[in-house]
């Protein structure tokens, strides 16, 4: 069993009066991927987005409880959180490249964190980042062509390298295959599984085949309550919960 | 006579369309068959079979009716013995006989102008005869064929479709040919200036003074006035005029403008952005000749106070006053279109930005604004094109004499302002210096033509981005 990365405990999170996230306590485990699974708007994404703190973006939006990552209180007002978001990278729905060259959408996250001072330095890391994502060899003779230029799954595992460029210690996946085709959707978490040796993974998926190939341990919501979690093999052959059993075999959802 | 015509067309299309909807109903009824439209259909189909043709008949007969009975009475005007040397004078001679047959004509009337007057009212008699006859024939023939179709149960509402798309392309067909007709009228006049002034002559002269060529007819200018006039019509002052204050309004609207989009687009909250947003609106709907006189009686004198404190001499009139207010009133267009166009960039890429650790005023700098980039182009583009054909402020503000200056100080003046100037007052319409009015509106027209269509450009570019 690796190390905890993240604790939260009995984290509520509201909508202006609409609460969408109960009392959720989840622990994930350094260096392994945790898949969340759930019918749409049970909370998965919101719960993901209460550890890089994007929910502050949304003005009505308030978080209550408490998160942890390393023993830091991620839910802290003064917390620097260009810092967290630097250690904690984000993979969206959609593909979402600036419309930039394929260089400029690497570098721009180690630019802003005064990274990679010199040409050099900062070739090497898009370099790094683009060979972790899988995409070096499809695109290192075109790296001034714009992002948007790219294929769907391409733009994904961009969007990856985007995240992977700052050196987070966590990254963060909203249904990154959601857009996706099979094979596309195949390359991106057989890479998953590549990454999972350097980054402590959360991914939001509503394929359970997907949470089945990628995860080590699931955690199910239902209705902004996390209904059960555990080693992801346990919740899909003998769930606890009956509530799990039905929706895994498809009975609702 | 006309508008009685008009009054009884409704009423009959109206009475018609009850009928028509009435009978096909109980046709439907008695017969028991199935209408192939609703009855409501037969009842427009009725209607536009009334009414179109017998519009449409009495709309080319006032257009041509005058023509006709004008050639006709100028002919037998002279059949009797009136004599006159050309167009103009028949002219006078037919305007004294419909004066004499209204009663308004106080001149001498002799037997020749009797005579036509008494022909012109028989004409007229006639006219109005043949027209009325006409017409309630058209609405005849007309209305038996349309209710002949409704009896054979014809396919009304596909027949009411095809009439409404021929109205729609009539009423797009005016909207283009009075263009058209706007820009070869524009054409025709210019090529008449250019053929007394050489083109090269307007396009690079120096110097802009039109009041030399002031009751000149063209056709009568001789050699000598001719070498004279050469350097009269300088467009360089103007367009020079022109791009300046311009240059200082965009000096002042693009900055604040594209600012206060950005601020409303990113930083407003909802409530601001709803008290904010039509404020700034109002400000374009301001009419420009409030902004004039705020600019003439309270920016200028402002300014000249002010320059004076400073040992400088400034116009009362000048260039800064007029683009500085004029700025003002662009600001608008600035902020409304950038505020759009940021607003249209997607979330997405916020929050891509975002996720890496960028902050807003990162996000919006590096990602936000190149991606809106194109569209803020536009809009910045298009309101260059309105400040460029802003007229008022520069009228009052600016000033009238044609310097050509890189002071702000001194008055200046804009092409707009000239043809307001070159058309105020006492007109010869042949004149050279009327007819340079035309050749500025020309040159304007294609001035911002090319600005408005690089700006379209530049916002279908946009588009393209993320669809």
């Amino acid at each position: 069993m690796n190390n905890i990365k993240i604790k939260s405990k009995n984290l509520n999170v509201y909508y202006g009066d609409k609460q969408a996230l109960f009392d959720v306590n989840l622990d994930l485990n350094e260096k392994e991927v945790t898949a969340l699974i759930g019918p749409s708007g049970c909370g998965k994404s919101t719960f993901i987005r209460c550890i890089n703190r994007m929910n502050d973006v949304i003005d009505i939006c308030k978080v209550t409880g408490n998160i942890e990552m390393d023993g830091m209180n991620i839910n802290d007002k003064d917390l620097d959180v260009v810092s967290l978001r630097e250690r904690v990278g984000m993979v969206f729905q959609k593909p979402n490249p600036f419309p930039k060259s394929i260089y400029d959408n690497i570098s721009y996250g180690p630019k802003i964190h005064g990274k990679g001072e010199t040409k050099s330095e900062l070739d090497q890391i898009v370099e790094n980042s683009l060979k972790k994502s899988a995409l070096w060899e499809e695109v290192k003779d075109r790296l001034d062509e714009p992002g948007t230029s790219l294929s769907g799954g391409q733009q994904q595992r961009l969007c990856i390298a985007r995240a992977i460029s700052v050196n987070p210690q966590v990254i963060l996946m909203d249904e990154p295959c959601s857009a996706l085709d099979p094979i596309a959707t195949a390359k991106i978490e057989e890479l998953i599984d590549e990454l999972k040796k350097t980054y402590t993974i959360v991914i939001v998926t509503h394929s359970m085949a997907q949470a089945v190939r990628v995860s080590q341990k699931t955690g199910f919501f239902h209705l902004g309550k996390l209904i059960e979690v555990g080693n992801t093999e346990k919740i899909f052959k003998n769930p606890d919960n009956k509530m799990t059993q039905d929706y895994i075999t498809g009975r609702f959802g | 006579m006309n508008i009685v015509l008009i009054f009884l067309i409704t009423i009959f299309s109206i009475s018609l369309f009850f009928y028509g909807k009435s009978k096909t109903k109980t046709i439907s009824i008695k017969d028991n068959i199935k209408l192939n439209a609703l009855p409501k259909f037969y009842g427009y189909y009725l209607v536009l079979w009334c009414s179109i043709p017998a519009l449409v008949f009495l709309l080319v007969w006032s257009l041509f009716e005058p023509v006709i009975i004008k050639s006709i009475i100028i002919e037998t005007a002279a059949n009797q013995g009136a004599t006159f040397n050309d167009k103009n004078e028949a002219n006078l001679i037919y305007e004294k006989i419909k004066a004499i047959h209204l009663g308004t004509y106080f001149g001498d009337i002799d037997s020749i102008l009797k005579e036509s007057a008494l022909a012109y009212a028989k004409f007229i008699n006639l006219f109005t005869n043949s027209k009325v006859v006409l017409i309630f024939g058209i609405i005849i023939a007309s209305v038996v064929y349309s209710l002949k179709k409704i009896k054979n149960n014809n396919k009304a509402r596909d027949d009411v479709e095809v009439i409404l798309k021929g109205l729609l392309f009539v009423s797009s067909l005016i909207a283009i040919l009075t263009t058209l007709g706007i820009i070869f009228s524009l054409l025709f006049e210019s090529i008449k200036f250019f053929s007394v002034i050489n083109i090269f002559d307007y396009l690079f002269g120096t110097n802009w003074s039109p009041q030399r060529a002031f009751v000149r007819d063209a056709s009568s200018i001789t050699v000598a006035e001719l070498e004279e006039l050469k350097d009269a019509f300088g467009f360089i002052p103007l367009i020079a005029g022109t791009s300046f204050i311009a240059f200082i309004a965009m000096l002042v609207a693009v900055p604040i403008g594209l600012f206060s989009g950005i601020y409303m687009a990113e930083y407003a909250s909802i409530k601001v952005r709803r008290i904010s947003k039509p404020i700034i609106e109002i400000l374009a709907g301001i009419p420009t000749v409030v902004y004039g006189f705020f600019a003439a009686l309270t920016v200028g004198p402002f300014f000249r106070q002010v320059g004076e404190n400073f040992g400088l001499t400034v116009s009362s009139e000048s260039a800064l006053a007029a683009g500085l207010i004029m700025g003002i009133m662009i600001i608008p267009y600035v902020s409304s279109l950038s505020d759009d166009v940021i607003n249209s960039v997607p979330q997405s890429l916020r929050d891509g930005s975002y996720a890496v650790g960028a902050t807003k005023s990162e996000t919006i700098k590096q990602v936000v604004i190149p991606a809106a980039l194109p569209g803020i182009i536009g809009s910045v583009l298009l309101a260059v094109s309105r400040a460029i054909g802003e007229t008022m402020i520069v009228v009052m503000a600016a000033g009238l004499a044609a310097n050509l200056t890189i002071n702000p100080l001194e008055s200046t003046t804009t092409i707009t302002t000239q043809i307001v100037m070159i058309l105020v007052g006492d007109q010869e319409f042949d004149s050279p210096k009327t007819q340079s009015a035309f050749a500025l509106g020309l040159t304007l027209f294609i001035a911002t033509l090319v600005l408005n269509y690089i700006a379209q450009r530049a916002v279908k570019k946009y588009r393209e981005k993320y669809d």
